[in-house]
């Protein structure tokens, strides 16, 4: 955590504390709504929701998880939340589900017109939920393992499983894959 | 990519060419799975595969950024949350109350003299209507008093029944200026 917001806490300026958090942390907040939503502008209302949940909350935050953690968790509650909104029937118990799988399959991704673009788009959409936010969030995040593990929530071990599954599975998907000069 | 690429990689290196791919390999770990890439056409093919989806993903997987004025707005949503009315807010809703009590007001007054009209013109008719009748009745009863006397009976029933409309019409409100404060 960035040591000025953490004096800041500590001395319980928060509104202070609140004003470093957010340039902090809004870009890795938003890149982590993306990955879940998978739409640029529920990204974005997500990430403000987020913040104003920190700002009501962080009175309240103890430093018992690491800022980020907290912050991280707080995301990806309002993006579940945002996601059960759209489609009822989303289960959070089980992430491989057909209806978690598919919750945001009719989110825009982007503009169309470049078929191998699109076709590994498609590709991505057939995995696992849990799968498909890891990897999004991967190539976001510059192929840190450890930012994604660390705004997922999820141990270091784990990320890399799932990444290493994901990736295996769109390898037998894709077929042949042209080997583009480094 | 050919049919050698299709084939799985030896088991013991799987996990070492996505991390080598990845940089995640330590330079000792490195330099031996290197070497047998380099010996293993399995591997080799392999490894180009993934490497290739690898760069597809990174190339092609949308990288939305924030928009510039997220923060701006969400300072705005922020304040818009705590802030308190504004004077000029204040005013208004105060100036709007103000009028609309005066409208009711002026739609009670209405009604009360609409209602007292009717009121002291039912008295007035049934008093014209009862006056014969009573002279009648009490004929013989004025007849045997004195001329001066009679005057003043009739003048006191007069002003009883004068006075008796007036208190019924100003309990009815129909005449403000005596109704007293509510």
């Amino acid at each position: 955590m960035d040591a000025g917001i953490e004096e800041h806490l500590a001395a319980g300026r928060h509104a202070r504390a609140f004003d470093l958090l957010v340039p902090a942390f809004q870009d890795r907040v938003f890149r982590l709504a993306y990955s879940i939503l998978r739409d640029r502008a529920a990204a974005e209302d997500a990430a403000q929701e987020t913040f104003v949940r920190v700002w009501k909350a962080l009175p309240r935050f103890d430093g018992r998880a690491a800022l980020g953690t907290w912050i991280y968790a707080i995301t990806r509650n309002t993006c579940l939340m945002e996601l059960r909104r759209r489609r009822p029937t989303v289960s959070f118990d089980d992430p491989e589900s057909t209806e978690a799988m598919h919750a945001a399959a009719d989110i825009a991704t982007g503009p169309a017109g470049d078929p191998e673009r699109d076709n590994l788009l498609r590709l991505v959409d057939t995995l696992p939920r849990n799968q498909q936010e890891a990897v999004r969030l991967f190539y976001l995040e510059d192929r840190s393992y450890e930012a994604v593990a660390e705004q997922l929530g999820m141990p270091l071990g784990t990320v890399k499983n799932l990444l290493h599954r994901a990736r295996k599975r769109l390898m037998e998907l894709a077929g042949p894959v042209e080997v583009k000069a480094a | 990519m050919n049919d050698v690429n299709l084939l799985p990689p030896c088991a013991e290196f799987e996990f070492d060419l996505v991390d080598l791919r990845d940089g995640a390999l330590g330079p000792d770990r490195a330099r031996a799975v290197r070497a047998h890439v380099h010996a293993c056409a399995r591997c080799r093919g392999w490894l180009e595969s993934f490497a290739a989806l690898d760069a597809h993903l990174a190339e092609h997987l949308p990288r939305p950024a924030l928009s510039s004025d997220f923060a701006a707005r969400l300072e705005a949503r922020l304040s818009a949350a705590t802030r308190r009315a504004p004077a000029s807010e204040l005013l208004a809703a105060e100036d709007d109350e103000y009028s609309r009590l005066l409208a009711a007001l002026r739609r009670n007054a209405r009604r009360n003299a609409v209602l007292g009209g009717i009121a002291v013109a039912a008295v007035a008719a049934g008093g014209i209507l009862l006056t014969p009748a009573l002279l009648t009745a009490t004929g013989s009863l004025l007849g045997s008093l004195p001329a001066q006397e009679r005057a003043i009976g009739l003048g006191s029933a007069g002003a009883m029944i004068a006075i008796a409309a007036l208190a019924w019409s100003a309990l009815q409100g129909a005449l403000p200026m005596i109704r007293g404060r509510a």
